[in-house]
């Protein structure tokens, strides 16, 4: 008897409280509520994407695992295959993945017989999730990205270490991943106490959820829309074109345009070719849409084009032409004779201008109304001329107008392109010994636009935004507002003052007098022929860019009005030809638009 | 009245005539019953507070076992006044029927009756279930001290080789015929009762270790012959290593342990106990019900009910001491046996220093059989302790030549 008291002495007073807590967790147990998902906007309050509940049967892989009566209960009555059931349980067995999504929008027959048979099925449950609507379809697909369920990986990162569980729906890409954090909201959460066989005897404590702030976008949805079916509608009219001289079609796989505002750089549309339907990810994706999204013979429609790097061509020639003026390798007054061809690296080596004729006795701007190859040519060389070892100069203008580096806009997976320097080709070619070395044909090359460069279509617009605002370098940008369930403003975004680059005002007036005479009489003029060009007057720059191997890159950059610009439109297409030809009338149409110039 | 008086040549105690004295004083003992009726009245709270959750299929009513358990006592304490009525002495000529009766219960269960946890131990009798061993303890004890005290009689050796023979024979059979049901922990309590019995008969000592050494030896025998499994006797030994086995036949260890653990000192309060109300503990208003005490009113309530339980045990031994005879003796020790080893046992099982063997703890587990037969028990020592001064004739010839 003495014995037993010593004993319970022990058991409940010495180790009491280690037994307490034991009991309380081996009878509590608590389970989230989703919060729905904030809702997305465009710049003018219209609806883009919003949260709706759907149920989902969910289950617990310890409790059911143990049951082969409520596995077998599952399989039929969803649906699916017992080893594929087994598989997914099975993966997920490790004590984070308290709760596993089976099937999500269950038909109301099946709700009604798991909420009515819920006693004979431990460890399953009925959830609410939200899942996404997109208003406007596959519109701005790139822009607003895709949520899904989060994965192992993504449970284990610090990023997704609190308030996150298995089941949980993410954004994966575009807004949805980069603003997950305004959009969430925070979970609720019910505790409640379970008798032995885990079924729920009473609630303890309800915490209510907390939806996701609002997204307000810098996009206009109406010209997104309109941006969109240019683009398409354009790249299928040039796949009717043949390349000159062949019996090939131009086979353009793929395009975008960015339409920013000109002095805030928001970017009120930009369009990836060829595109996809988020929709088809909501309630998990299927893996025939997953195979098409990934097969290199769809051209990957997930990738975001305009924030992907491709060689510019002669767009690029703002840079080598700014570089120009302020290293003062040329002014005004200074005219460089294209004859077709340029020797400047010795007679072995010639360089031709695309206007194999020659362009004549060219000066800054008429060089950058024929976008002249042979002037560029020659100021590349110059400046490489005048190049000391610690600085390389075009490079480094490069780097100043924002290439090589993310412009960091609010969208994931954003590529830095390539600004080849010395440093970068000893790297990228050490497997070649004797191409390790940077050749003053590299700088030339470079000038042009050529050569080993890439940019995205995102950067270039932030370059001619640099132009555009005489210095001031803005971070474009999609987010526009933060609001609340009220419709509060939480945050207003990109408002920050924008660094100012210090650059000469008199040669971006040079350069802009360039790109004015681009569209009135130079390489674009063809294309803006109906177009109120007194009016409204447009500056513009084309671009083609080589790819060995591959039909040429068509590009074209252009802002309007010239003098209080609005509109910064840059348009690239993936072998399309000449920039001109190709890039150069989506940049019109889409003005139409912006200046409601209607069809006459 | 005073020439009916005379003091024992032996002791100098007063003593009294049984044939003259029908007048049995009224010199209760009454911290016995005391004892056992709020011990017992609490056990009938402590089984609401166990299954006001946890009903048998098919009834609503939160207090049915509450209740069941009520008409029980009430019904207990009537027959524990009744027998008062009754001298003790006078149960002795009919220790042949109660061996019968045991015998032929034990029998008949093992023919008629039904399964409770893997041993045939109940019997279904239309208005309520029975667990005759339950009652064939009490009547063991009635047998044994029958035959070690009066039976056969024997004149200078007072417990000599034929009565150990006998109540040996006697016991025997009993034990036998529950170990058949199988249930052993009820078997165990038996030998136990019936050595404790032997023990303060005064027969020789060498009887009690010749005995004890047998069935020891017999044991491990049964275990070397594979007689005794050992998945058996890993159930019966799982509180050695309770944390390996937390879902199997641990379960109930671990799951009691922790009920008890968590009462802490005070425990959650009365109604309170979170574990064993939702029946996170199994069996938790029968064999476990001590897990329900020590996480409802903690260390201290806990330590009360196994005070007031050795006050119980105690009585049966003072009586025993005092009984004046060896017959009343003997009962007094037997029935404190009994409950000092159920106690223990069941107790020490519950907090895990004790096998798991399925036995009941007296007055306070759920069950009308077991309550009646410890009533009748603890009856039968109240009893012995109100005729403590009587003597029959015999008796006093044997006293007094001794």
């Amino acid at each position: 008897m003495a014995g037993l008291m010593v004993r319970l002495y022990f058991l409940q007073v010495m180790s009491g409280e280690i037994y307490a807590q034991e009991a309380q967790e081996s009878i509590l147990r608590s389970k989230s509520v989703p919060a729905p998902r904030g809702n997305i906007y465009d710049r003018n309050g219209k609806l883009l994407v919003k949260s709706i509940p759907m149920p989902a049967v969910a289950v617990d892989p310890r409790i059911v695992l143990e049951n082969e009566e409520v596995i077998d209960i599952l399989c039929s009555k969803l649906g699916l295959f017992k080893s594929d059931l087994y598989n997914k349980l099975n993966k997920s067995n490790i004590t984070y993945l308290e709760r596993v999504i089976l099937k999500q929008n269950i038909d109301y027959g099946t709700l009604i017989y798991f909420k009515e048979n819920s006693s004979k099925l431990p460890g399953v449950e009925i959830v609410d999730i939200f899942l996404r609507e997109y208003e406007y379809g596959g519109l701005a697909a790139h822009i607003l990205g895709y949520t899904g369920e989060i994965d192992e990986e993504k449970l284990k990162s610090s990023q997704y270490s609190v308030g996150y569980e298995g089941g949980d729906q993410i954004g994966l890409s575009g807004i949805e991943a980069v603003y997950e954090q305004v959009l969430k909201g925070n979970k609720g959460k019910v505790t409640y106490e379970v008798d032995p066989i885990g079924k729920p005897k009473s609630i303890i404590e309800e915490i209510p959820y907390t939806p996701g702030n609002d997204m307000y976008l810098t996009i206009d949805i109406d010209l997104q829309k309109e941006v969109e079916e240019i683009l398409a509608s354009s790249i299928f009219e040039i796949r009717q074109q043949k390349v000159p001289d062949s019996d090939e079609n131009y086979k353009v796989p793929g395009g975008a345009v960015v339409v920013l505002d000109a002095k805030s750089c928001e970017i009120l549309s930009m369009a990836s070719y060829p595109t996809y339907d988020p929709s088809i990810f909501t309630g998990g994706i299927s893996s025939y849409d997953w195979a098409f999204l990934n097969d290199p013979k769809n051209e990957f429609p997930l990738n975001n084009r305009a924030v992907m790097g491709y060689p510019p061509g002669s767009v690029f020639k703002l840079v080598t032409a700014y570089s120009g003026l302020a290293e003062e390798v040329v002014n005004k007054g200074r005219y460089i004779t294209c004859r077709g061809i340029w020797t400047g690296l010795g007679d072995d080596y010639p360089k031709w201008c695309w206007a194999k004729s020659g362009h004549g006795a060219m000066n800054i701007i008429s060089a950058i109304q024929n976008s002249c190859d042979i002037y560029f040519y020659e100021v590349g060389y110059e400046l490489f001329a005048k190049n000391n070892n610690s600085e390389e100069l075009l490079q480094k203008y490069a780097g100043l107008f924002g290439f090589g580096s993310i412009t960091g806009v609010d969208l994931p997976y954003e590529d830095p392109g390539v600004v080849p320097d010395k440093e970068w080709k000893k790297e990228y070619f050490k497997e070649q010994k004797d191409n390790t070395v940077w050749f003053p044909g590299d700088t030339v090359n470079m000038a042009i636009g050529q050569g080993d460069l890439l940019t995205t279509p995102l950067q270039m617009a932030e370059a001619y935004s640099i132009l555009v605002n005489r210095g001031l370098k803005n971070t474009p940008h999609l987010g526009l507002e933060v609001r609340g369930e009220e419709g509060e403003v939480i945050a207003k975004l990109g408002e920050n003052k924008p660094p100012d680059l210090d650059l000469n005002f008199d040669y971006m007036e040079l350069i802009e007098q360039g790109m004015e005479k681009v569209v009135s009489q130079g390489t674009a003029a063809g294309r803006f022929l109906g177009f109120p060009l007194k009016e409204i007057p447009v500056a513009g720059k084309t671009g083609t860019a080589e790819v060995i191997g591959k039909q040429d890159y068509g590009w074209f950059v252009t802002y309007a009005p010239i003098g209080n610009p609005q509109y910064i439109i840059v348009v690239m297409l993936e072998q399309s030809g000449g920039g001109s030809r190709s890039a150069a009338p989506i940049a019109e149409k889409i003005y139409e638009y912006l200046f409601d110039l209607g069809d006459e | 009245m005073q020439d009916s008086a005379k003091k024992s040549y032996l002791n100098g105690k007063n003593i009294i005539l049984e044939d003259e004295g029908k007048k049995s004083r009224f010199n209760f003992d009454l911290i016995l019953p005391i004892a056992v009726f709020l011990l017992a009245g609490f056990g009938v709270l402590i089984i609401y507070s166990a299954t006001k959750y946890s009903m048998p299929d098919g009834v609503a009513d939160p207090m049915y076992y509450f209740k069941r358990q009520g008409y029980w006592l009430i019904g207990a304490i009537v027959v524990f006044v009744l027998l008062q009525f009754i001298n003790y002495r006078a149960l002795a000529r009919f220790w042949w029927v109660f061996l019968s009766f045991s015998i032929i219960m034990l029998i008949a269960v093992l023919i008629f009756g039904y399964e409770v946890n893997n041993s045939r131990s109940w019997l279904d009798l239309k208005f309520f279930n029975a667990q005759p061993s339950e009652l064939a303890k009490i009547l063991m004890v009635m047998v044994i001290a029958t035959i070690l005290s009066k039976w056969p009689r024997e004149k200078v050796e007072r417990v000599g080789f034929k009565k150990v023979a006998f109540s040996l024979l006697a016991a025997s059979a009993t034990i036998i015929l529950v170990l058949l049901e199988p249930d052993y922990g009820t078997a165990l309590i038996f030998f136990m009762t019936y050595m404790g019995m032997l023990f303060i008969s005064g027969a020789n000592l060498l009887y009690f270790f010749g005995i004890l050494a047998v069935t020891v030896g017999g044991f491990f025998a049964a275990i070397q012959s594979g007689l005794i499994k050992q998945y058996q006797l890993d159930r019966i030994l799982v509180f050695l290593k309770p944390d390996i086995e937390r879902q199997g036949i641990g379960y109930n260890l671990f799951q009691s342990k922790l009920a008890v653990g968590s009462g802490g000192l005070w425990g959650k309060g009365l109604f309170l106990g979170k574990q064993t109300n939702m029946s996170y503990v199994p069996e938790h208003h029968t064999d476990f019900i001590f897990s329900v005490i020590g996480e409802e009113i903690g260390f201290f309530g806990a330590v009360l009910v196994i005070i007031v339980i050795a006050v119980i045990i105690w009585r049966c031994f003072y009586v025993a001491a005092n009984a004046g005879n060896s017959f009343g003796k003997l009962i007094a020790g037997g029935i404190g046996f009994i409950i000092l080893t159920q106690s223990v046992i069941n107790i020490g099982m519950t907090i895990g220093i004790m096998p798991v063997i399925g036995i009941p703890l007296p007055f306070l587990s759920y069950g009308g059989s077991n309550l009646l037969a410890i009533f009748l028990g603890v009856a039968l020592v109240e009893n012995v302790y109100m005729r403590r001064e009587l003597r029959t004739n015999y008796e006093i010839a044997y006293d007094d030549f001794d």
